[in-house]
């Protein structure tokens, strides 16, 4: 495949659109900074576009994440790069990194794709969606998701047979096979890494039968059953489409558990379970939602006020860890858990669990560098000013934002994307102050220095 | 020329259109005067449906715009932008909510929550028919920030703002900078101690000619707003004005006081706070003594002032779980012979203080948990403390510990005293702690333009949050003020010279002191400064004449709507 190579400068490279790059980009670009935000997922957003609520306001998560990515999309000091991948990423010096980025090809042109579906009718192949979570499928020439952002379509050329259906499809022509890789050499200043985390994936944990026993989904996959742009328009179990009526949430998968690798805990899991059961308990008003837990960590502001919410809604607390699930015949599962109120082992019968899967960290930060980026023990990225400068990374001028650094919540991915960015525009400040700033404020008459 | 208007009713992905019959109140207004276009939308804010309007008002020549959907607090912005894109004067746009004031208002009758609904738009109709283009106040920003409370969390507040050329006013009432965790040694997660850390700060700050720091200094007054913000400082005996762009709120917490008998706390012998203990296995060395006695013993109560019922402090304050757990292991590593007993409502190490717990654990540390309906009691027995539980770890027995010392596990309380708060007219949550403009997205911000907030003050906060929430703070007041100029709206009121008799009725009801009387033509009338007005209408209806209007909202467009309603 051929590839041009283009030379592009700017202020602050941004590694990642999720929440945290997002508002990362958005606070450099709005104090005069040029950004490069590189995404390597066809649509921004990350992982929070994909969300249906968000606790503890129950505010719609796509209502409030696309207006964000709007401004994000049409910011003039905003540079947007989607289905691109950064690599080789090296500091010469102060405030002067040079990076390489592999723009791969969409095989549409995205200035004339209306995103009228056409190509998505005729396209022959059927995969498994993954922004579904693979609950349902796609096509191959698919637009990602109903409110992906840039909305166009995208060929998934690993999956495509090259039939030209879509081609003739297209009133607008702007699907074009002979789109190639474009990669760029890149200069910049400061670097911010907002990479996010990775879920736990509990084919790991092969007792709780995930991948074998059709209703057992992952909490991500409930976002998905529960979401405004849901695949079913309601909440069916996978196995046979039933509306289930006992529910069940296993928290800890993958999380505080040494025998899978993670013996931190992931911080937003018992949250979502608990906003989830709660929405549940809505869409479903016959349900039962049981939540089997070690520890509720309501701890943020206002959550232990929702934990009091749902509880008084009727969210079933049991507090035991799960040993092992079965299914029945009838697609149905049998939890055996220790009851620690009691003291016993039990089982318990469920139509649909969900398991509550940790957040790990996304190891494909370290690979962006050429240079060495230091991570700590889990694999997050290493913030080694913890406590005065929680942004800064082994590499001066490169900056943390969001769980690449640790799990944490939407609140407190804002904050650190707020810390990662005021990091960012002192060094690129630092750089372009060649004198003492000015204040024009006499310090003198103040006493008390 | 007669209005072309556009209006989008959205279904908020279900939000409205669960409970609403979006389509039927979009054939209820089509065909209304000067509506051209009337449409539903699956999510009027998304990038798709943005492009669209912009094409529409071009398509059709619209000249007004509504959209009935949320909350205008969280898409006024967005939808004025829109109508901007597509070359309209963004005053005209009108925003109906139809979420909060119906479909969420009336999730139990959904006849009920369409006809309220249909009225609404109806209502925004009147008004978009009688907007005018209107221009923003443009306003000159100070290139200085107040950030008030020099802890931790104002003190790095200030560094970040300095490093970004901006002068900054640290404003401290106490004698000396840094807060409570001066006060503090051993801190959890870091090998660094509390007074290390804001010695550090300190000598930063002191480097930086960019910043003065006012000890024992507190803000009186305040007048102006965002971009130019007069305070008025009190510094012991001397008062002076300093002027800001922005003010960083960091005036931090308390920690919780229990209540006589709280737990035994003042009753019976050796129950003290964790802050106590905190300075008591500072400071003791070799052997841990308290009141003359060594200390074996040692059982903390957990949650004293948090997760309390309804009426007391309800919320969960954070830290203080694995402060306790790590202020135990350090007690066991430094002191001889100490057993550690943990009564807990379930233990709340989140993230990678998970290690600390697994730590403590291993260490031989003894953790019970009690039912949420049957708390812990402590009593004393031969003038010794001793708690009693029945615990959940161990299937609802019933424990007694006799303990050397009691430590209650207080959590962080607002400040008590509220000058700050109410001289700058900060929202209170609930919890009493200063409310943010929005809890996931906007954690830092106020309603009050130019006024963030960082640090405990805003809630319960660890360190390392405290200071991410401090930079995020100055990145956004920073942002305020770095370009220099400032556009406000431009929605305020205005007086009508020859209706106005003078009478001075609306001079008290201004909260922002923005009305003054004035000699005009032989006359004496009331004026408005349009800098310090914020257009909060509380001045009209005192008019006896109705010489007052509001800019935006007119008694003309007010009355219009009303009748729309009724």
């Amino acid at each position: 495949m051929k590839t041009q190579n283009k030379n592009i400068t700017y202020d602050a490279l941004v590694i990642g659109a999720g929440i945290a790059g997002g508002e990362a980009a958005l606070n450099l670009a709005n104090t005069g900074f040029k950004v490069l935000l590189v995404e390597k997922d066809d649509s921004v957003g990350g992982k929070m576009i994909l969300l249906s609520k968000v606790f503890p306001t129950l505010d719609c998560s796509a209502c409030i994440t696309t207006p964000k990515f709007s401004e994000i999309a049409r910011h003039p000091n905003i540079t947007l790069f989607t289905g691109s991948q950064v690599s080789n990423i090296k500091k010469h010096g102060e405030n002067n990194f040079t990076a390489t980025i592999h723009k791969k090809p969409r095989y549409v042109h995205v200035e004339d794709c209306t995103a009228c579906q056409k190509c998505e009718q005729v396209c022959p192949v059927n995969v498994k969606d993954q922004y579904q979570y693979n609950l349902v499928g796609r096509k191959a020439a698919y637009i990602p998701f109903s409110i992906c952002s840039p909305k166009a379509a995208v060929i998934d050329i690993d999956n495509c047979t090259l039939c030209g259906a879509c081609e003739r499809a297209c009133p607008t022509n702007c699907i074009d096979f002979t789109m190639e890789e474009e990669v760029y050499d890149l200069q910049v200043k400061t670097i911010v890494l907002s990479t996010g985390f990775k879920l736990f994936d509990p084919l790991k944990m092969p007792r709780y039968g995930y991948g074998v026993y059709k209703n057992v989904v992952t909490s991500m996959q409930m976002e998905r059953l529960i979401a405004p742009t849901r695949p079913f328009n309601n909440v069916l179990r996978p196995g046979d489409g039933k509306m289930p009526d006992k529910i069940a949430y296993v928290l800890c998968t993958g999380s505080r558990d040494v025998t899978v690798g993670n013996p931190i805990c992931s911080q937003i899991c018992c949250m979502y379970s608990i906003k989830q059961a709660q929405l549940l308990m809505g869409a479903l008003p016959m349900a039962d939602v049981t939540i089997y837990y070690l520890n509720i960590r309501s701890f943020g502001k206002g959550f232990e006020e929702f934990y009091e919410q749902a509880k008084g809604m009727g969210v079933n607390f049991v507090k035991g860890k799960i040993g092992k699930i079965t299914e029945k015949e009838n697609g149905s599962l049998i939890l055996r858990y220790e009851d620690i109120n009691s003291g016993k082992l039990k089982e318990a019968e469920h139509d649909l669990v969900v398991l509550s899967v940790g957040a790990l960290p996304n190891n494909e930060a370290k690979g962006l560098f050429a240079d060495n980026l230091q991570l700590d023990r889990f694999n997050f990225v290493d913030q080694v000013e913890l406590m005065t400068s929680p942004a800064k990374t082994n590499i001066d001028g490169v900056f943390v934002a969001g769980t690449a650094s640790a799990p944490m919540d939407i609140p407190d991915t804002i904050l650190s994307a707020g810390s990662a960015s005021s990091e960012a525009i002192s060094y690129l400040m630092k750089e372009n102050a060649p004198q003492p700033p000015k204040s024009g404020v006499k310090v003198g008459q103040f006493s008390g220095c | 020329m007669e209005k072309r208007i556009g209006v989008y009713i959205c279904h908020c992905g279900g939000n409205i259109s669960d409970y609403v019959d979006v389509e039927k109140v979009r054939q209820s207004v089509e065909n209304d005067d000067n509506i051209v276009l009337a449409k539903t939308t699956m999510f009027a804010c998304s990038d798709a449906n943005q492009n669209e309007m912009v094409e529409d008002i071009k398509n059709h020549n619209l000249d007004a715009v509504i959209v009935a959907s949320c909350s205008p607090k969280l898409h006024l912005v967005t939808f004025r932008n829109v109508t901007e894109r597509g070359d309209l004067n963004k005053y005209t746009y009108v925003h109906a909510n139809i979420r909060e004031q119906a479909s969420w208002a009336h999730a139990d009758n959904f006849p009920a929550a369409t006809d309220k609904t249909i009225q609404l738009v109806k209502a925004a109709i009147a008004k978009s028919r009688t907007t005018k283009a209107l221009e923003p106040t443009k306003i000159k920003a100070e290139r200085s920030v107040a950030v008030i409370g020099a802890g931790v969390t104002g003190m790095k507040a200030a560094i970040t703002l300095a490093e970004k050329d901006t002068h900054v006013f640290l404003i401290e009432k106490e004698s000396q900078v840094g807060g409570w965790v001066a006060k503090w040694k051993d801190l959890f997660m870091t090998e660094e101690t509390g007074d290390m850390i804001v010695k550090q700060l300190h000598e930063d700050l002191k480097k930086r000619q960019n910043v003065s720091i006012l000890l024992n200094s507190e803000v009186i007054g305040n007048v102006g707003s965002i971009g130019n913000i007069s305070l008025k400082i009190k510094q012991k005996e001397e008062e002076f004005d300093i002027t800001v762009g922005s003010v960083l709120v960091a005036t931090g917490f308390e920690p919780y006081k229990p209540k006589e008998d709280e737990f035994g706390f003042g009753k019976v012998p050796n129950v003290i706070t964790l802050p106590e203990f905190k300075q008591l296995i500072d400071h003791e060395k070799g052997k841990l003594m308290y009141n003359g006695k060594k200390v074996e013993n040692i059982a903390y109560i957990y949650c004293v002032g948090s997760r309390q019922p309804e009426g007391g402090n309800t919320y969960c304050s954070r830290y203080c779980c694995t402060a306790t757990i790590h202020a135990a292991i350090e007690a066991r590593k430094k002191f001889k012979d100490i057993q550690n007993y943990h009564f807990t409502r379930g233990v709340r190490s989140y993230g990678k203080q998970e290690l600390l717990y697994a730590e403590s654990l291993q260490g031989g540390d003894i953790f019970l948990q009690s039912y949420e309906d049957d708390l812990p009691t402590v009593f004393a027995r031969n003038n010794r403390p001793v708690v009693r539980i029945n615990d959940i770890l161990t299937g609802g027995k019933e424990l007694e510990v006799e303990a050397d010392l009691v430590v209650l596990v207080t959590g962080m309380a607002p400040r008590s005293n509220d000058t700050v708060g109410s001289l700058f007219k900060l929202p209170r949550g609930r919890d009493r702690f200063f409310n943010e403009v929005h809890m996931k997205l906007r954690p830092v911000e106020t309603v009050i333009d130019g006024i963030t907030i960082a640090g405990a003050c805003q809630g319960p906060k660890t360190i390392l949050e405290s200071v991410n929430s401090a930079l995020a703070a100055a990145t956004k007041s920073y942002s305020n003020i770095s370009k220099g100029v400032l556009e406000t709206d431009p929605q305020i009121a205005t007086i009508d010279v020859k209706a106005c008799t003078g009478c001075g009725d609306c001079i008290p009801e201004c909260p922002f002191d923005a009305i003054s009387m004035v000699e005009d033509k032989g006359k004496t009338v009331a004026v408005i400064n349009n800098t310090l007005c914020k257009g909060c209408g509380m001045c009209t209806p005192v008019c006896p004449t109705d010489a007052i209007d509001l800019v935006a909202f007119s008694n003309v467009q007010i009355m219009g709507m009303i009748d729309a309603l009724v």
